[in-house]
Parts: structure tokens; C-alpha cells; sequence
């Protein structure tokens, strides 16, 4: 059976497998196991979600990692402690990672977001500026240099590539989306192949799980927007996951309602049941956003029947980085005095 | 040296060797795994270092079986060792395998466990001993079935020919 019919292939219940141990990783993976009793429980967050206000949900954070370093400081430096907790985070992981090839594939997310971000601009005619990420494989320099000088053979091969499909998709009727959809398929078609190429079980089915839960939002998004008739869903929807392209076009065309029967016989449809009810109800999308992340992380759980190798560390830095992006979601949310039951419905 | 002599040293040397070569592995992954939890939570040393050594054991079976192999060929006695007939050598080969082998097995797979064991202890300190260090005695339980056979044949199922006065 090869990995490509592999991965369209729901034979499993709720979570795909996440292969075997290597026992090389007997050190990383025990060392990861311990960074992971410092993380927050979701009893944390609770207390955070129900407290009174900003500084209070901010106290909660004193004697953790987030911690600010004096009391009534400002929601600025607390985002730039959570920045240096993320850069912390993804060192651990590339130090502990010993193939530097999934390193550097996780590292390619921030080049993709990079180049997402100046194709924008440069497309709209804004200017470049200077605000990127640092932490890709693709310097900042060779990245300004490749842009201001029109030069895209200085960019990686994949990057050359998603740069020219691109331009020529937003070209074709000046629709901004166009660059989402087609570097995020670039990026969805770059992880599978390298996970294949690494022939790594836990990262085909991550990818996989991931291209499904970006075409349950996705769907959602264009049913809720009702603007699915101005795009081409073989364009919009990821190919390579579990699900097949088609459930979620011919989702599109049913209503609310009849959303979730269609996806009974996949490992989505709790998902997709409570996020459209949710949706159609009160014109959300966070407990589809909160579906989501709980499905994702409960596959990375599931690497607890790995006693050694790179499936939890890989699972240690994805769930480090939902749980800072959390972090910034409840603390947001008390800065602007949102009703706490909307923070509750996000963060589940 | 003789072909018996050959073959008797050869058991005693494969149990020795293979059942050592098994407590180095197993101790091996054990041991990286106590080093990564104890590089974030030093405190936790006491209850690893069981779990580590552990696999060690088998060694020290497959020592005791070459040792009583040597023992009985009056190997350190006056007059040196003892005229080894071909049956008596391939006696003692095959009295060493089942140590060789058993060993060498449930030590690799008893560091797999001490390992998971070590991870379990991380999260849930009062699981160490009951879940970590008894599912490894388990294991342990089938190279000291293997020590007690080869012991068996070595003391009770082999005719050991006189010493040399």
C-alpha cells in the first residue's frame, strides 16, 4: 500500500496512528516528557477565563513561565515574554530533534508565513516593511533581497514555485484569497512530501489531520460568508488528508443542518456537528476554532504510547505553541472585558 | 587447546557476551531516559536509579555462568584445566545458551520498560515502584528462569571429570 492511498484511507476511529518507537530518542523524549509537567491544564486557563479582569487573569500567570516581571505591567510586554517563551520553545525543539530535516520542516511554516505576508503587499502595492519572522529556514536579508530586487531564484525551490502560482492566481481576478489558498495548498502539498520522503507515519497523519481540520474551517468560513459561489473549491479545499476534497464542495451546497450527518462516517463529526450548530446559532466560529484544536491536540496526546522517539517532540512543540496562543487568546479577551462565556466556548 | 576446551570456553564466553552486551543495551536506554527527565527534575534521582540498573542484572547472570563453567574446569585450580572430552564441550555450550540468549532478550526489553517506567515516574511519582519497577521484574523473572536451567545442567546434568592431582 503506498503512503498516497494511505493517507485517504479512514481506517482508524478517532486519532490515525502515530507509528513506532526509536529508541535513539530515549533522551530527548524523557526530557520533553518532563518540560511537559510545566505546561497548563485546562483548569489553568478556566481560572484565567473566570477571572475578574485582565490583571487578575494576568496574576494567575505569576510563578508560571508567563509570569510578568512587576505588577501592573502592560499587555505589550507580556506579548513579547510570550514571543520569547515561543522562540524557547522551538529551540528545545530543534536542539532535541535529531533528524534537523523535521526541524527544518517545521521551520518552514514561518517561511511560508513570511511569504504569504510580503506577496500581499507586494502585490497590493504596499510597502515591504521589515516585520517578519526570524525563525524560518529563509533569512531575513536573502528574503528582502528576493523581494525588492523581483530576484525569486533566490528563494528555495518550493517557495519559487508557490511565489509564481501566486501572482498568477491573484492576477487572474485580483482576489486577494487567491495567495491564501494557493501557498497554503504549496505548503499542505511541501509537508506531505517531506513527511513521505521521511517516511514518517505520525508526520503524514499530522499533515493529514491538519489538511482536514483547514478544510472544516474552510468550508465553514465560505458557507458562512455564502461567498463559495465566487471561488473554485478544488483550489480552496487541501488535498492529502483523510477526508476526500469532495465532502467538504458538497458540503457547501447543504445547509446547517444536514452538515453533520455527512461527515458521520469520518473521525470530524463531533467537529462539524457542534461547530455549525454553534455557528448557525450565534454566527461563531469559535467552538468549530475550539473542535479543532481539541481534535489536534487529542492526536498529539496520543503519543503518550511512545516511549521514545520524535512523535512527542513534535507533539511537545505544537502543543506549547496552542498553548501560548491560548495564553494570548483569554488575556486578549480580558484586555477588551469580552464575556467570559465566550472565553469558555473558545478555550472548551 | 583441544576442540572440547574450544567449545566449553565458547559457552562460556557466549554467556558472558551476549548476556552483557544485552544489560549494556538495556541499560543504555534506561539510562538516557533517567538523564532526560533528570536534566529538568533532578530530585527525582533516587526513584530512577532503580529502574536504571535493573537491566544490569542479566550481566552479572552470564558472569556467574561463565564463572561456574571455569569453576568446574578447574580453570583457576592447581594444575590447570581439565582434559575436556567433544561431548563434554558441546554439553557446556549448550549449557550456556539458555543464559546467553534469555539474557541477553530480557535485558534489552527490560530497559524498554524501565524506560517507559522512568517516563511514567516523571508525571506520576507514586506510580515508580508500583508499576515501573514491578513490570520490570517481570521481565526480569525470564532470565532468571534461564539462569536457573543453565545452572541446572551445568551443576546437576553435566559429569564433570576429575581434577588433575
Amino acid at each position: 500500500m503506498n503512503n498516497e492511498q494511505r493517507t485517504t484511507n479512514l481506517d482508524f476511529y478517532t486519532y490515525p496512528s502515530v507509528g513506532t518507537d526509536d529508541w535513539c530518542y530515549a533522551f530527548e523524549t524523557a526530557r520533553v516528557r518532563a518540560l511537559e509537567l510545566q505546561m497548563f491544564t485546562r483548569a489553568a486557563f478556566l481560572d484565567m477565563a473566570n477571572a475578574e479582569n485582565f490583571e487578575q487573569a494576568a496574576d494567575l500567570l505569576s510563578g508560571t513561565e508567563y509570569a510578568l516581571p512587576g505588577p501592573g505591567e502592560d499587555f505589550v510586554q507580556l506579548e513579547s515574554i510570550l514571543l520569547l517563551r515561543r522562540t524557547a520553545a522551538r529551540k528545545i525543539f530543534s536542539d532535541l530533534m535529531r533528524q534537523k530535516s523535521i526541524a527544518e520542516l517545521f521551520k518552514t511554516r514561518d517561511d511560508f508565513a513570511n511569504l504569504r505576508l510580503a506577496l500581499r503587499r507586494t502585490l497590493t502595492e504596499k510597502p515591504l516593511l521589515n516585520d517578519y519572522s526570524d525563525e524560518g529556514n529563509v533569512s531575513l536579508d536573502l528574503f528582502e533581497q528576493a523581494f525588492t530586487e523581483d530576484n525569486y531564484e533566490l528563494l528555495p525551490t518550493y517557495m519559487q514555485q508557490a511565489v509564481e502560482q501566486a501572482v498568477l492566481a491573484y492576477y487572474q481576478n485580483k482576489d486577494i484569497r487567491q495567495i491564501d489558498f494557493v501557498i497554503d495548498s504549496f505548503q499542505a502539498d511541501y509537508n506531505l512530501k517531506e513527511a513521505r520522503r521521511l517516511k514518517s507515519v505520525f508526520l503524514i497523519d499530522l499533515f493529514g489531520i491538519q489538511n482536514d481540520l483547514t478544510g472544516i474551517r474552510t468550508m465553514l468560513r465560505l458557507k458562512f460568508t455564502e461567498s463559495h459561489s465566487n471561488v473554485r473549491p478544488e483550489q480552496v479545499f487541501l488535498k492529502g488528508g483523510f477526508v476526500e476534497p469532495e465532502l467538504f464542495e458538497q458540503a457547501l451546497e447543504l445547509g446547517y443542518e444536514s452538515l453533520a450527518p455527512l461527515f458521520f462516517a469520518t473521525p470530524y463529526y463531533r467537529i462539524v456537528e457542534a461547530g455549525a450548530s454553534y455557528l448557525a446559532s450565534e454566527k461563531s466560529f469559535l467552538r468549530a476554532e475550539q473542535q479543532c484544536d481539541e481534535h489536534l491536540t487529542g492526536f498529539l496526546k496520543s503519543t503518550l504510547q511512545i516511549t521514545a522517539g520524535p512523535q512527542p517532540i513534535v507533539a511537545f512543540l505544537l502543543m506549547k505553541e496552542n498553548e501560548i496562543r491560548n495564553v494570548r487568546l483569554v488575556l486578549t479577551a480580558k484586555k477588551n472585558n469580552l464575556d467570559t462565556k465566550l472565553i469558555q466556548d473558545r478555550i472548551g | 587447546m583441544d576442540y572440547g576446551m574450544t567449545l566449553a570456553f565458547v559457552g562460556a564466553g557466549l554467556a558472558a557476551l551476549m548476556a552483557g552486551i544485552g544489560s549494556a543495551i538495556g541499560i543504555g536506554i534506561a539510562g538516557r531516559s533517567a538523564t532526560g527527565v533528570l536534566s529538568e527534575k533532578p530530585e527525582r534521582y533516587g526513584q530512577m536509579f532503580i529502574m536504571v540498573v535493573l537491566p544490569g542484572t542479566q550481566g552479572f547472570y552470564g558472569f556467574l555462568a561463565a564463572f561456574l563453567v571455569m569453576l568446574n574446569l578447574n580453570f583457576f585450580g592447581e594444575g590447570g584445566a581439565m582434559d575436556v572430552s567433544v561431548k563434554l564441550g558441546w554439553q557446556v555450550l549448550a549449557a550456556c545458551l539458555p543464559i546467553a540468549f534469555a539474557g541477553m532478550m530480557s535485558a534489552i526489553h527490560q530497559g524498554k520498560v524501565c524506560s517507559g517506567g522512568i517516563l511514567m515516574a516523571a508525571k506520576r511519582p507514586e506510580m515508580a515502584f508500583k508499576a515501573g519497577v514491578v513490570y520490570a521484574v517481570m521481565v526480569e523473572v525470564y532470565a532468571v528462569l534461564g539462569l536457573l536451567v543453565t545452572m541446572f545442567i551445568l551443576l546437576k546434568g553435566i559429569n564433570w571429570p576429575t581434577p588433575p592431582a
